[in-house]
């Protein structure tokens, strides 16, 4: 018999909850070791995608002066609205978001994420890599630590931390949820990074120079009325560009994921945008989009749960990452809590939902618990007002030398010829009725 | 009318996933593989065989008329098939440490 690992703290996962985790955990000098399935960390992690100033300040409040490897700050945010042939963009650039850091950044997972876990452990954690988790220890009901992969691969720990992503089965393993990714609540992100010279993303989009990007929702004919949406963001020499759908519509319809990414590249307004680019990465990844409505239990004896693995995204307005910093944060941290009065109990890592309560995670969930659902409910978001608003401003410019109260009653009509104004008057109610939650 | 009123679907162009799968870099597991088919017949007798659409690499490939195969090299890991496929009939579990996708940019 060899002699038994133990540490403080096991976190499974090394993505941004769980080196997040780690660090703060270590930090507050607890040993921490963070077993991941990659070849390093990053490697299984794929997103569209920006990354939150005020979540990476948080927890580095000297995040900018360690040199972290991002891609181009986010100057310019908004939507784009696709029809089959036209596009009407929405995006705000200064104002607001001129802020210095500004509030977003472009990243890649594969580089930002082994960067993020080096600084955990440069806090102190210990990085298992190569090393699956598969199942857990128990002593009495209480969770006491995990077991891997590897030959003698026990590892022991009073308090193990759970990010292991969107396919969370160590998480249903825990009971702390019944049931597998809900279909009609997980979406299918496909994305292609496509390389280009750094002049010509700045000549194609308006850019002035590499120290401005560009973070795009895309809406409409991208997701061919299917609940979903389309992105574009810029890296420093790539497009990041993709589509993700709910599960339930990818079975229905049954659209190649490919070739919806591939019909969206064709779309006459994005063609030019990727001509000649090369192709560096295609992937795909799922979104657990049902937030509050797939919320699994965050805690049990000896065990707490934070980022993908929780269901902690929010679909519409992009956040996730920050969701799961701020998760790993508030679980290490009743971790600590839970060493200094040296109790392991769900009771005792039932603060970790306390604490999450009093920040935006939980907050943002619980007010948009509805999101998903109406999301499902009404594909006209996704397909008839981003054609109409392409039609109405369409319309409205090239009016000129025609008697414009025609005009007006053409845009109306491209209107209820495709939606009857009650039914769109309540469409726009419960919209309202979704964002704020009520 | 004119066509803008119209919304006709562009079509839906057809892509060879294999070309785009080039982009990835695997570790390959030869001894194991995390993904199998509980029981070939239920794909047998599946009408839709929908895994062949979903599958955003293409994995499951008919064979010799209503055989489905997986190419498990092929895999990212991303999880749809182990919830859409209409009979649960997909085992499905991570692979092996340091095995299957590693994404070079993410």
């Amino acid at each position: 018999m060899t002699e038994k690992i133990q540490f403080d703290v096991v976190v499974v996962g090394a993505g941004m909850a769980g080196s997040t985790a780690a660090a703060i955990a270590a930090r507050e000098g607890l040993q921490v070791a963070v077993i991941e399935r990659g070849q390093k960390p990053g490697a299984k992690n794929y997103f569209g995608g920006a990354l939150y100033t005020h979540a990476l300040e948080e927890i580095y409040p000297d995040f900018f002066d360690r040199k972290p490897p991002l891609e181009r700050p986010v100057t310019e945010t908004g939507f784009w609205f696709l029809s089959n042939d036209g596009l009407v963009k929405a995006t705000v650039q200064g104002g607001y978001i001129d802020n210095d850091p500004v509030d977003a950044y472009v990243a890649l997972r594969a580089e930002f994420d082994l960067w993020w876990a080096e600084q955990a452990a440069a806090e102190g954690a210990f990085f298992i890599p190569k090393t699956l988790v598969t199942d857990f220890l128990y002593e009495d009901g209480q969770v006491i630590g995990v077991k891997t992969d590897r030959p003698q691969g026990d590892v022991y720990a009073p308090v193990v931390i759970v990010c292991e992503g969107v396919n969370n089965m160590l998480t249903q393993k825990l009971g702390l949820i019944d049931h597998d990714l809900r279909i009609s609540k997980t979406a299918l992100a496909v994305k292609q990074l496509i390389s280009l010279p750094p002049k010509e993303i700045n000549a194609r989009l308006g850019l002035p120079d590499t120290k401005h990007g560009m973070a795009i929702s895309v809406v409409g004919d991208v997701s061919m009325g299917m609940p979903g949406l389309g992105f574009l963001y810029t890296t420093t020499s790539a497009l990041s560009i993709g589509v993700g759908v709910t599960l339930d519509a990818l079975q229905e319809t049954q659209i190649k994921p490919y070739n919806l990414l591939q019909r969206y590249l064709e779309h006459p307004a994005i063609a030019p945008l990727v001509k000649d680019g090369q192709l560096m990465e295609y992937g795909a990844h799922l979104i657990p989009e049902g937030g509050w409505t797939t919320l699994p239990k965050l805690y049990t004896a000896g065990a707490m749960v934070a980022g993908d693995a929780a269901s902690m995204v929010n679909a519409i307005h992009w956040e996730g990452t920050n969701m799961a910093i701020t998760a790993g944060k508030q679980a290490a941290l009743t971790a600590v809590e839970a060493h200094k009065q040296q109790d392991f109990s769900a009771k005792s890592l039932s603060k970790y939902q306390d604490r999450l309560k009093e920040t935006f995670v939980l907050k943002d969930l619980k007010q948009y618990r509805k999101m998903s659902a109406f999301l499902s409910n009404h594909p006209e978001f996704m397909d008839i007002y981003p054609a109409f608003l392409n039609d109405a401003l369409g319309l409205f410019f090239t009016g000129f030398g025609k008697p414009k109260r025609k005009l007006y009653k053409r845009i109306f009509r491209s209107l209820t010829n495709r939606r009857p104004l009650f039914k769109a008057v309540g469409d726009l109610i419960a919209f309202g009725r979704a964002v704020i939650g009520i | 009318m004119s066509k803008k009123q119209t919304d006709n679907k562009r079509e839906l162009p057809q892509v060879y996933v294999d070309d785009m799968l080039m982009s990835l870099k695997y570790f390959t597991d030869e001894q194991e593989l995390h993904l199998s088919i509980i029981d070939p017949a239920v794909c047998q007798a599946c009408e839709d065989q929908p895994c062949i659409d979903f599958c955003p690499v293409g994995a499951y490939r008919p064979q010799d008329g209503r055989t489905v195969q997986i190419a498990v090299q092929s895999c990212v890991e991303c999880g749809t098939c182990r919830v859409l496929c209409p009979y649960l009939n997909v085992s499905w579990k991570n692979p092996r440490g340091g095995y299957g996708v590693s994404y070079k940019f993410g």
